[in-house]
């Protein structure tokens, strides 16, 4: 199978490299940055699954605050063990995601869009509101056990890593044909025996699960988390991701997390412009090449990767 | 109710027909002052080719919507093998068997030509070597095993008409709803296309029920006919019966005089 496919074989490659980066380099303040990128990734890489049934998810950053307070409840409050606490997010951001989506998957596109986007706020709104998740100063005190110190950067890149290897597996699946062809034109799948509805519950339950996980990942890393980590602009940075790496292929969101993550801890020095440069460098991609970093490669190969017009 | 006694006998259905597939009992559709579809009654029997046809906004469309769950009837029964199948959802449908194909946007445009028929065979074939061996045989049974890879949105039109049709087949249909399949397609394919539905209906067992404004073609397939304006059956009967009735032909060429 790696013979075929030269690119996943030089994935793997990648995340082992960056496994082995986060076991052996002595400078945390790097290994920090590779988590980051990694969970930049799974972040993007969620945001584009549930794209491939053809909706807009802004609860991305929603699931992962749930996966982060989840873990953080778990380990400080209740003191559950580490392994526990840390697999209490997905579970948690799965079964509210399967909640939240059988209810609201029956909308689309822009509504779709503002429900997730109202849902986002209104979940931060209740962390800041909640005393027992500590109120706008949030949760402190996730730490691995003492035993796994020296190897958590090390772990958290490995569950980091094998989300993202899990959701390209599930795009190649059947199911993410069946996905793709939801968003291309629902009506079709319909009219052979396929359940439309649960299909899109399923692509959203499976994207926030893996979301929430990261979340879990995120708050052992971190120790500390807070409600304005959590806002609607996480998803929107997530899109910002996609959109540079290119919508087309899973590598474009990875590409597009680790390049605007890189680019993002040289422009901190820049201060409160930070942010301008992030939006000049999107408006200039989307007006640049618009099938992102990823079309680029098959522009040069004579294909194209933006939506056919219709001749 | 008495309504399923009211409809006419067809006369000369054809030799081979038999028992009833689908059952439509006073069906009627409203969208808000509109009335799309009324008082529509009718049978489908088992092997026979049933025609459709009317004047443009006759309600034809809607029919297909409300037998195939994709909108419910506002008031009237629908029944399918027996089974009462009156505001089920069109999932629960087509996984009975009873398969439309759509008049308009009847592909998956920006995916592969394979890939539009393996989606069809996902429901009934859990393993991706029998779903790719379906999809050929459904891509050479309607003429498309050369074009597997391509964009089904590129394809010509008429090739976009036989694909529709081979995802419908690959879904295992027992009936097989056509939503003006000819539209169009030029002679020889019009020709090859209705060879086609004559070996779907002989060959593969599949009744079929035919909406198409091609009426000579709708003449020469059908066995029976069924003539909808403005959304009320004006006539029923053989090719013949119906090209000769008064009120069909005034439906369609307008008041005489």
């Amino acid at each position: 199978m790696l013979k075929s496919n030269p690119g996943l074989a030089l994935c793997i490659l990648i995340a082992l490299a960056a496994i082995g980066f986060a076991l052996f380099s002595g400078d945390p303040y790097y290994v920090q940055v590779v988590i980051w990128v990694f969970a930049n990734a799974v972040l993007a890489v969620t945001l584009r699954f549930v794209l491939l049934i053809g909706e807009l998810n802004i609860a991305t950053a929603a699931f992962f605050g749930i996966g982060a307070y989840t873990t953080a409840v778990a380990a400080t409050i209740f003191e559950w063990p580490f392994v526990i606490s840390l697999l209490a997010a997905p579970v948690m951001a799965g079964l509210i995601s399967a909640l939240f989506g059988w209810v609201t998957l029956r909308t689309k596109g822009p509504y779709f869009l503002l429900i997730s986007f109202a849902f986002t706020e209104i979940v931060r709104l209740f962390y800041t509101k909640s005393e027992f998740l500590g109120g706008n100063s949030g949760m402190i005190g996730m730490y691995p056990p003492m035993a796994l110190n020296d190897y958590y950067p090390a772990i958290a890149v490995t569950i980091l890593a094998a989300i993202l290897f899990a959701l390209y597996a599930a795009e190649r699946s059947n199911l993410g044909r069946i996905f793709k062809a939801i968003q291309n034109n629902e009506d079709i799948p319909r009219s052979v025996g396929l359940n439309v509805i649960g299909l899109k519950i399923l692509c959203f339950v499976i994207a926030s699960t893996a979301v929430g996980l990261a979340g879990g990942v995120h708050s052992y890393t971190n120790s500390v988390i807070a409600p304005a980590d959590f806002t609607f602009f996480v998803a929107v940075l997530a899109l910002a991701y996609v959109k540079i790496g290119g919508e087309g292929h899973i590598a474009g969101p990875i590409i597009g997390a680790t390049i605007l993550t890189l680019v993002g801890q040289w422009l901190h020095s820049f201060g409160p412009y930070e942010n301008i440069f992030y939006g000049a460098i999107i408006i200039g991609v989307l007006l640049l090449m618009p099938g992102g970093i990823i079309g680029l490669g098959d522009r040069f190969r004579g294909r194209s990767t933006t939506r056919r017009d219709p001749h | 109710m008495t309504s399923s006694e009211t409809i006419m006998p067809s006369s000369t259905a054809g030799e081979n027909v038999g028992k009833i597939l689908l059952k439509a009992e006073q069906l009627e559709r409203r969208f808000g002052g509109l009335t799309a579809v009324a008082d529509f009654s009718f049978d489908l029997k088992e092997g026979e080719i049933l025609g459709l046809i009317g004047p443009n906004g006759a309600g034809k469309s809607t029919t297909f919507n409300l037998i195939s769950g994709f909108m419910p009837p506002t008031s009237g029964k629908l029944f399918y093998l027996d089974e009462n199948i009156t505001g089920k959802s069109a999932t629960y449908i087509s996984r009975k068997g009873l398969i439309r194909t759509f008049q308009h946007d009847s592909l998956l445009s920006e995916m592969s030509v394979a890939d539009n028929i393996i989606i069809a065979t996902t429901h009934r074939l859990k393993n991706a070597a029998a779903r790719r061996e379906k999809m050929r045989e459904m891509a050479k049974l309607t003429g498309l095993e050369n074009y597997l890879e391509v964009t089904a949105g590129s394809l010509p039109h008429g090739l976009q008409r036989m694909l529709s049709i081979a995802i419908a087949l690959a879904a295992e249909p027992k009936v097989l709803c056509l939503d003006e399949p000819l539209t169009g397609l030029q002679g020889v394919e019009v020709a090859a296309a209705l060879d086609l539905f004559e070996m779907i209906r002989s060959k593969l067992g599949i009744t079929i029920l035919l909406v198409e404004h091609n009426m000579r073609a709708v003449m020469r397939i059908c066995d029976r006919i069924l003539v909808l304006n403005h959304g009320r059956l004006l006539a029923e009967g053989t090719p013949e019966e119906v090209s000769r009735n008064e009120l069909v032909i005034e439906a369609y060429l307008g008041h005489k005089k």
